[in-house]
């Protein structure tokens, strides 16, 4: 049987009409797109139509779209190249309490170079901090990241309020938004932000892995950080990947179109994971910073005590449904996750988080089967347990 | 952090200049500019747009951010207001008015002491109070209890805008510039010879800003230059095309001509000749388009040949009036304007043109017409012109993103 994929914010299947996108530009229209023949200038179209495919979906102008080979790389180059450009302005860089490895790994990378890099804090709620980030800005202060939407939890954090703090108190920083997880989930708006650069990641949203943008707006400094030939502005050298820019173009304009009918889904799936939920004694759905802020409803991540999220969800594998485990806290350094203790939960605890996350094409008959599965997995894993 | 969250501006008000809107003028001004914001925002939102006592109400489903962006660069418009709406009650307005001012004092540094007036314009003079009284009645609502901000009715910074209609009032702060100048389309259409340089997309640019509706003829030299030469150009037809509705590149074949130039003419005086041939070309596509002036991006001695006796043996060429505007530009305000309008990066590309081929060891610095006519006595030129313009090829492109 075809398992229940619940696994989407880690990854998601290539639809069929991105496919059938790409395919051309393997084996027809394969010239370098710098190349100055035919088939050179048919791979440089199609490139340009899937930036502009991407620019309306985040509401920003074709030009201001860098493709890049996915969303680590977007994130790197606004992180790395937006700090380096700025040097000369300071050395403080903020990112927030909860960014992706790749947003939080390369900023602490700018240490070696002489940054100062300090991580933004969560309220008692597991909201953004906001005063804690207007006290700890500074005029010296030259990059600052927040993602959209958490990864682990679906929190969506207020972006547009951390721009405009920012602006006010540190008039050269750069401003970053990791938007992977958002794209076809909220409404990416480079003007509605306020931020300079935005990263998507195709493979999140139907599209090919290995292929994502760093959206930047007209006039931000960045520098770039692989060298070679002029590409993507100079930005990103290396042959550009034709076929999988194509499907990221396709896949953002469908994402996009999709969004509404889909989010409206993800909330009605998320209910019915709660109301099961609710049957289970001391399981719950995990929630930081709700209510002050939204939680983005295709994210779905519980807490359900007893055995470890590992043994649950090879349970629940064997089963035919696929999800992962949620934040646990870090093997070497045992923090937790701060969205975590805001949620209530200790270190114990943060090894019994699972998250479900969703697609547009998931199924309400594979939410409801999947539900049955849990509900079964955990009536046998509490016998096994007493 | 206890501030009143305010969500996105409801709408953008949009302020245009007030020259133009003399008499009749006025209609089909704002009928281009209506025509010309819808062509430049739909791409990302499907938008309303009113039109209401000397200004416009651009009410777009979403994106509203992104639309004043857009709007920045729609030629026409003085400044834009991204705007909170809200029931012309006193009451209401005043409560509105004082969460977008929390939310505008997000912008500024803490700390700092800024000028602060209310300002309110009343369209229905049914609301119950005049405007002065308004100011008086939102003014200490929305100060109390807010620091950093001091009444200064002649030297504000942060002014708190109220604009009361009928059936809704509406409330700002931001005044983001636009790039004034006149709504493309209303002066009519002109035909601008763009080659891949820096210059002529500027000089197109600038026709755009005084109300010209721009398509473009390139001459393309094949097989001497290539595919790429021509995406060159319709790259930077695509970078203006975000300034008006839609544009149209006429790519004439160019080879034939400038072979019989080499073979036939005198070596010093091949490059005017080349442009003369251009200007005859262009004239006769843009009389058979209703274009009604020719652009160009020549400018005054910016190369040894730029001269003004060339530019006239060039120009006796045409048959339309030619339109100039980097005439007397330096280089270095033309390179500034080129990266403001983001046309700089493409045109710095090294691909070869058409100019490039088959260029005179010597060129001539001080041409004379009489000479250019004698040149071309022995030229076809009559069979060159239709046979170029017989294998004309045509480009559309939209709006950038329609």
């Amino acid at each position: 049987m075809e398992p229940i994929y619940l696994d989407n914010a880690a990854s998601t299947p290539v639809s069929p009409a991105v496919r059938a996108a790409m395919a051309p530009y393997y084996e027809e229209s394969y010239g370098n797109p710098s190349a100055a023949h035919r088939l050179g200038v048919a791979a440089s179209e199609a490139m340009d139509r899937a930036r502009e495919q991407v620019a309306r979906a985040v509401g920003a102008r074709a030009k201001e779209v860098v493709f890049t080979a996915g969303g680590t790389e977007a994130n790197n180059l606004a992180v790395l190249g937006g700090a380096r450009a700025r040097r000369d302005r300071g050395r403080h860089v903020i990112v927030g309490p909860t960014e992706h490895a790749s947003v939080r790994k390369t900023a602490l990378a700018l240490v070696d170079e002489g940054f100062e890099v300090e991580t933004a804090r969560l309220d008692a709620q597991g909201a953004l901090d906001l005063d804690w980030l207007a006290d700890r800005l500074r005029e010296d202060t030259v990059l600052v990241a927040q993602m959209l939407v958490s990864n682990e939890f679906g929190s969506v954090y207020p972006v547009r309020r951390v721009a405009r703090l920012v602006r006010a108190r540190s008039p050269h920083a750069l401003v970053h938004v990791d938007a992977v997880q958002g794209l076809g989930k909220r409404e990416l708006s480079l003007g509605e932000f306020g931020c300079d650069t935005l990263s998507i990641s195709g493979h999140k949203v139907h599209g090919p892995k290995g292929v994502g943008a760093l959206v930047v707006r007209e006039g931000t400094a960045i520098a770039p950080v692989t060298h070679g030939g002029p590409q993507e502005h100079g930005l990103r050298a290396g042959t550009q990947n034709t076929p999988g820019i194509v499907g990221l173009g396709r896949a953002a304009e469908d994402a996009e179109a999709t969004r509404p009918a889909a989010v409206a889904r993800f909330a009605e799936m998320r209910a019915r994971f709660a109301e099961s939920l609710s049957r289970m004694d001391g399981a719950r759905l995990v929630e930081p910073g709700a209510p002050a802020q939204e939680i983005m409803p295709g994210i779905v991540t519980m807490f359900v005590p007893g055995v470890p999220a590992s043994v649950r969800l090879h349970h629940l594998d064997e089963r035919g449904v696929l999800a992962s485990a949620g934040a646990a806290c870090n093997a070497k350094t045992k923090a937790v996750n701060p969205a975590l203790l805001a949620a209530g939960l200790d270190a114990d605890d943060s090894r019994r988080v699972l998250r479900f996350s969703l697609a547009a094409t998931t199924t309400d008959d594979e939410v409801a089967r999947a539900l049955e599965v849990l509900e079964a997995v955990n009536r046998e894993l509490e016998t096994v347990q007493s | 952090m206890t501030a009143t969250e305010i969500g996105s501006p409801e709408m953008v008000l949009v302020r245009y200049g007030e020259l133009a809107l003399k008499g009749k003028n006025r209609g089909s001004f704002e009928h281009a500019l209506i025509r010309n914001i819808r062509a430049a925002c739909e791409p990302i939102t499907p938008l309303f747009v009113e039109r209401r006592r000397g200004r416009l109400t651009v009410v777009p489903e979403r994106r509203v951010g992104d639309v004043a962006r857009r709007l920045q660069d729609v030629f026409g418009i003085k400044t834009v207001s991204p705007a909170w709406g809200v029931e012309p009650d006193p009451e209401r307005i005043a409560q509105v008015a004082r969460a977008v001012l929390a939310d505008a004092l997000l912008d500024h540094p803490p700390g700092a002491e800024i000028p602060f007036r209310v300002q309110s314009s009343r369209g229905d003079k049914a609301f119950p109070m005049t405007s002065v009284e308004l100011d008086r009645f939102v003014a200490p609502r929305v100060l109390e209890g807010t620091t950093g901000l001091k009444v200064d009715l002649k030297h504000a910074r942060l002014v708190l805008g109220i604009e009361v209609r009928t059936e809704r009032a509406y409330v700002f702060v931001r005044r983001l510039p636009g790039p004034g100048g006149l709504p493309v389309g209303t002066l009519g259409r002109v035909l601008c010879l763009l080659s891949g340089g820096i210059d002529s997309p500027v000089a197109a640019w600038l026709a755009m800003k005084r109300g010209c509706s721009v398509n473009f003829v390139t001459f393309h030299s094949a097989p001497y230059i290539g595919e790429a030469s021509k995406k060159k150009v319709v790259d930077l037809v695509r970078a203006l095309s975000r300034y008006q509705p839609k544009s149209r590149l006429y790519v004439l074949p160019f080879t034939e001509v400038q072979e019989a130039i080499r073979d036939h003419a005198p070596s010093p005086y091949r490059t005017v000749l080349y442009r003369r041939m251009m200007q005859r070309l262009a004239s006769r596509l843009a009389l058979r388009e209703k274009s009604l002036a020719l652009v160009t991006g020549e400018s005054l001695g910016q190369v040894a040949s730029q001269t003004l006796e060339n530019m006239t043996c060039i120009g006796a060429a045409a048959d339309l009036p030619v339109l100039r505007p980097l005439a007397c530009y330096d280089k270095e305000e033309a390179i500034d304007l080129a990266r403001k309008i983001g046309t700089f990066e493409l045109s710095t590309i090294p691909e070869p043109d058409c100019c490039t081929v088959f260029m005179p060891p010597k060129p001539i610095i001080k041409g004379r017409l009489e000479v250019c006519e004698q040149a071309e006595a022995a030229l076809d030129v009559e069979g060159l012109v239709e046979r170029s313009l017989a294998g004309v090829e045509v480009v559309d492109v939209a709006h950038e993103g329609a």
